[in-house]
């Protein structure tokens, strides 16, 4: 699904990752944990193709093929989805318009046919009917007004709508009620299968209660330092990154 | 002996010809109102940038004496799209009232609507002045040709939507001097939409006069979507009187340079005037938004809102004044500019301004520029929707509360539906 060779990169010309290697199979859920500062959102930013991180050497497969020269839409079409730690807010621009745009572009990449409103519609409250997600949201502007959990409900919802074959969840517990929290992981869940898989960036092991991953990395100082199972969460949750990192 | 742009020298040459032949020529009073324009004219030429509240907008290439040379031989940039459904249109072609073009049977009762030109060959200038402050309303004094006189009598509520077009191509060197104007009866309604466009290069100087009654409500809408090549120097001035209401909104794609000043004097209680607008512009156009409000009694409210989206090294201005008289007690003013600058060359001018002598009143005036946000753009694009698509959802988005403010739906659809085509050349 995803191979990360040596990938290096900068940001305002100071090198932030040094030289990652990370491979994820098909299925399989992967956790990030690291302190801040280690290049966490950096790494989800390079792999969804954000301006202004440029990647500096090393090398990204994404399904065989070279994800580092796709356009962020190509990626998101291409079946990877990155869950915000900030999603953003757009004033002026419906949730409704924006799924709705965003859900047929990529429907339109595959040669697939376009929704119309209708079926767009039952679509969207069979998600959130089955999330449990209010969809009063719909009609307000993207993110515009909601609380940091509506916000994350709202990238639940579109990682529903949109059944992506990697997710890329940056700190998706920042912030988070157990509630919350809970909806997250249960959006996540849903979605595991045998053909997809996950790469979960988080600084606390919380999360990883309700989404049980398969491999955990710890990351430090732009590199991964720690490879291990899910026990390696909970002895960092124990010792913390100082000593592990020191390890 | 005053050195005079080659312009302004040129229209006193020719204003002995003019006075003889435009129309009106047989009627004294006429020929002194004009005569009253070109003397003001004379004395100011057009305006340069040395007056204050022409700082940001250089008439030069305009004024120059190879002005108009380099007319190009084939039209573009106009943005052509679904018509307006209007059941009544008046229609001008080069500053002429065309009957056959125009859809003016039936108009509903009470409502009167006639030439300038024909009401210039009567002799009848009562409803029009001079000025002596605008060169360029002077200008029109002296030189102008025709326009339409609008009435509706008191208590005419009209539902329907009247349109004047205005098409103008290249040509004489005289420039469209335009004149309306427009009177609303006690308790009238009216919506009207003014359409400026053309092929070419000219020089379009339109001056509106309105009035309206107590209780009276004007929804006026302005398409200014003139040739790239043309120059659009408009002025628009309203009375308010007692409850009455003024709805303006211009939305301005097209011209070389254009302006558009509004002036709205509001002498009774209780009465409205806002000002909206939106500006499309791209290439190296200039757009300039100037208004003036004058709250001279107390107990009434004015609003300004204008947006604009600036791309290549088009340039925006926006001027806007609230002044508020002594005795205009419990006012409330507020004015918002906001540009969104597409490309580093891109830039706007912005002078709110506030002259207020009432101490019990509520002002307030903002004024923005900046990029498209880029965190936003990249959230769009993260979900699979195309850079260029994402840009077009942020620019509507942008300009998505002022077009709300649109009160009729067809005006509202018909602007949106030119915005919409205007993002797609980009």
């Amino acid at each position: 699904m995803l191979e990360i060779k040596d990938l290096r990169a900068t940001v305002g010309g100071k090198e932030i990752l040094k030289g990652i290697n990370l491979t994820i199979k098909p299925g399989e859920i992967h956790a990030v944990m690291g302190p801040n500062g280690a290049g966490k959102s950096t790494l989800s930013y390079v792999l969804s193709g954000r301006a202004g991180y440029e990647v500096t050497g090393g090398s990204v497969l994404y399904k065989g093929v070279d994800l580092l020269d796709m356009s962020p839409d190509e990626r998101a079409c291409r079946g990877l989805f990155l869950a915000f730690q900030y999603p953003v807010e757009i004033p002026g621009v419906a949730s409704a318009t924006f799924l709705k745009t965003a859900f047929n572009a990529q429907r339109k990449f595959r040669g697939e046919e376009e929704l119309d409103a209708m079926q767009f519609l039952k679509l969207v409250r069979k998600k959130t009917t089955e999330l449990g997600i209010k969809d009063d949201m719909l009609k307000r502007a993207v993110n515009v007004g909601f609380s940091g959990g509506e916000k994350k409900r709202n990238e639940v919802l579109q990682m529903a709508l949109f059944e992506p074959d990697l997710m890329l969840l940056d700190e998706t517990d920042s912030g988070l009620d157990i509630d919350a929290l809970k909806v997250a992981a249960d959006g996540v869940n849903r979605l595991r299968s045998p053909e997809r898989s996950a790469l979960i960036i988080t600084h606390y092991q919380r999360l990883l209660d309700y989404i049980v991953p398969d491999f955990v990395h710890v990351l430090a100082d732009g590199k991964i330092v720690k490879s291990g199972d899910k026990s390696l969460a909970l002895e960092l949750e124990e010792k913390g990154y100082a000593e592990i990192s020191a390890a | 002996m005053k050195n005079r742009t080659p312009l302004a020298q040129s229209y006193l040459d020719r204003f002995e010809t003019a006075v003889s032949t435009l129309p009106g020529h047989e009627s004294r009073s006429v020929q002194a109102l004009r005569r009253q324009g070109l003397d003001t004219f004379a004395a100011l030429d057009f305006p340069h940038k040395r007056i204050e509240e022409w700082r940001y907008t250089n008439l030069s290439a305009l004024t120059k004496a190879t002005a108009n040379e380099d007319i190009p031989s084939s039209d573009l940039d106009v943005i052509q799209t679904a018509a307006l459904d209007a059941p009544f249109e008046m229609v001008f072609i080069n500053g002429h009232f065309s009957s056959d073009e125009s859809r003016l049977k039936e108009l509903p009762e009470g409502i009167t609507l006639g030439s300038i030109a024909s009401s210039l060959g009567n002799g009848a200038v009562f409803s029009l002045s001079s000025e002596e402050d605008r060169a360029l309303f002077a200008l029109n004094t002296a030189f102008m040709e025709d326009g339409f006189s609008l009435h509706v009598d008191d208590h005419v509520q009209s539902e329907t939507i009247l349109k004047i077009t205005f098409r103008n191509e290249s040509g004489d060197q005289n420039g469209r001097h335009i004149r309306n104007v427009i009177n609303l009866g006690i308790g009238s309604k009216l919506t009207l939409v003014e359409e400026h466009t053309g092929t070419g290069s000219y020089f379009s100087n339109p001056v509106t006069s309105i009035s309206l009654s107590e209780g009276a409500a004007l929804n006026h809408y302005k398409l200014q979507n003139e040739s790239h090549y043309a120059y659009h120097l408009s002025l628009t001035d309203c009375e308010n009187a007692k409850g009455s209401i003024y709805q303006n909104f211009t939305f301005s794609l097209g011209a070389r340079i254009s302006r558009n000043e509004i002036k709205t004097t509001i002498l009774g209680s209780e009465a409205e005037s806002h000002l909206n607008g939106a500006y499309l512009m791209r290439g190296k156009q200039h757009c300039d938004t100037t208004t003036l409000t004058e709250h001279k009694v107390p107990q009434n409210i004015s609003s300004q809102v204008y947006k604009g989206v600036l791309d290549d090294d088009a340039h925006g201005v926006f001027q806007g004044k609230i002044h508020i008289f002594r005795d205009a007690q419990q006012v409330v003013g507020d004015q918002l500019s906001k540009a969104l600058l597409l490309s580093d060359r891109a830039g706007v001018d912005c002078k709110p301004e506030l002259e207020i002598h009432a101490d019990d009143v509520k002002c307030s005036h903002g004024a923005t520029s900046g990029e498209l946000d880029e965190d936003a753009l990249f959230y769009l694009q993260s979900r699979g929707i195309p850079e260029d698509r994402a840009r077009k959802l942020l620019i509507e988005a942008f300009l998505a509360d002022v077009m709300e403010s649109i009160g009729d739906t067809p005006v509202k659809d018909y602007f949106n539906a030119i915005a919409a085509s205007w993002l797609t050349e980009a």
